[in-house]
């Protein structure tokens, strides 16, 4: 299979949250007399003005083996030791998408330097909407690809993320890798960190019997997890 | 409780911060934790008082609210930012010794893992309480921190992780400190981590909130 980036790109006034999402996310729907509410409406309209945008996108490949045992998925030639939980969901796989997107360096470094200005809430509120455009606009994406594949009579399972599940994060050198070059501008530290920091990165099966399912939240502890979010948006959206 | 003291702890309660800032509505046009610290300074009022009777007992009620889902994480950054305030006027009298902090907390968000804002609220939090704290940020590797036991030898150490994939991380820290530090004492924290992960590795103790950071940190001084 010919390896290439499919490139997508929305404008921030997109994929950022609407305020009344952020505050409900904040714990603070119809607090507008507290001085977040106005930051929080101030700063989104200021990023939705902008040209910024977002970036992102796939590489499509193969699946050559599924070692559900091992939880170890091959995708033209390049293992990802994606779990035994993971794997399970990706069985039915034919191909796989491996993802990256970014919402870019703005947000983090915003919050860093409010924070050292002593400006947390500030900081906590950039951040958060960092986390949740670049959540946005890998959901548009996701959507794309399921449209995508549509077309060719194939579904997509939902998306899964070094660093969750039990998916090690040493295996985003192999995701690099395999995904090459591309537009996103994304690096990786040597601890496998991504920066700019509001990027995400994973793989999505696709196949005839691929299916969306609910994500294991129930054995899973974790309660800020973003995958528990994108249920509950999901759910919401329902 | 002296009627200023008792104003403080309000403001720091309900993040006031100055007399110009428009929160919280019930308190607009009143002073802020900013001009009642300096006014209990200008009365007389030593520096631990106000430490020890407003502005750690405010960030413990704050903290008990948070622990009980009455008040979130918007709410207790404001209320930071008052003690923030507060402390400004109250800073210089840490290095001149008259008023004493509690310990030392060294914290850091494992390497391997960039999540900061629980960090960040336990940071502010004990502070709040009356400790010194030493944060080193995210992706923080156990040479970081020996490195900053080498400045605080008698530091208590926070370990954070939001990642299953990073909180392994906490033992190879804790592991490697022990080996020149082995008194060291160590506390975990962070959305995946239970006080069974905590037990394993080898943790002295696993703070589920800023609150509990700051109750296990006492028991130490106590033990």
């Amino acid at each position: 299979m010919e390896r290439c980036f499919h490139t997508y790109r929305y404008p921030l006034c997109e994929v950022l949250p609407s305020l009344d999402e952020l505050a409900r996310h904040l714990h603070m729907e119809g607090d507008v007399e507290h001085p977040a509410y106005h930051y929080m409406q101030q700063r989104l309209a200021e990023l939705a003005a902008s040209t910024l945008e977002t970036i992102g996108g796939y590489v499509l490949g193969r699946v050559e083996r599924m070692d559900t045992a091992a939880g170890i998925v091959t995708v033209e030639g390049y293992d990802f030791r994606v779990g035994v939980q993971v794997c399970g969901y990706l069985k039915e796989a034919e191909e796989a998408a491996l993802f990256l997107c970014t919402a870019g360096a703005l947000f983090s470094d915003e919050a860093h330097a409010l924070n050292e200005q002593g400006e947390f809430l500030e900081a906590y509120i950039i951040d958060t909407i960092g986390s949740m455009t670049v959540e946005h606009a890998m959901d548009r994406i996701h959507r794309a690809l399921a449209e995508e594949q549509a077309g060719r009579g194939l579904k997509i399972t939902n998306r899964y993320s070094p660093g969750y599940c039990n998916w090690p994060l040493v295996d985003q050198r192999a995701l690099f890798a395999f995904v090459g070059e591309n537009p996103t501008g994304i690096v990786l530290s040597n601890s496998c960190l991504m920066h700019p920091i509001k990027s995400v990165s994973g793989i999505i099966g696709i196949g005839t019997k691929a299916r969306r399912r609910a994500y294991g939240c129930v054995i899973c502890q974790n309660k800020t997890c973003i995958y528990r979010k994108i249920v509950a948006r999901e759910q919401g959206e329902m | 409780m002296n009627e200023l003291l008792q104003k403080l702890f309000t403001c720091v309660e309900f993040g006031k911060i100055n007399a110009a800032s428009p929160y919280p509505p019930q308190m607009r046009g009143e002073d802020g934790a900013q001009e009642l610290t300096q006014q209990a300074l200008a009365a007389g009022i030593a520096p631990s008082q106000i430490m020890d009777e407003a502005l750690i007992p405010a960030m413990t009620c704050v903290g008990q609210k948070f622990t009980e889902g009455k008040v979130f994480v918007p709410q207790m950054l404001l209320s930071a930012k008052a003690m923030n305030a507060a402390l400004t006027y109250i800073k210089p009298y840490f290095s001149s010794g008259e008023v004493q902090r509690k310990g030392t907390f060294i914290i850091g968000t494992v390497f391997g893992d960039l999540h900061d804002i629980g960090k960040n609220l336990v940071c502010m939090m004990v502070e709040g309480a009356g400790w010194e704290v030493v944060d080193l940020g995210v992706d923080a590797s156990a040479e970081k921190f020996i490195a900053a036991l080498d400045e605080h030898p008698n530091a208590y150490v926070g370990l954070s992780a939001l990642l299953t994939t990073t909180m392994t991380n906490m033992k190879t820290i804790i592991d490697q400190v022990h080996e020149k530090y082995p008194e060291t004492k160590f506390i975990v924290g962070g959305a995946p981590v239970s006080a069974e992960f905590a037990a394993e590795i080898g943790a002295d103790g696993y703070a589920a909130d800023p609150q509990d950071d700051i109750k296990i940190l006492e028991s130490f001084l106590n033990a």
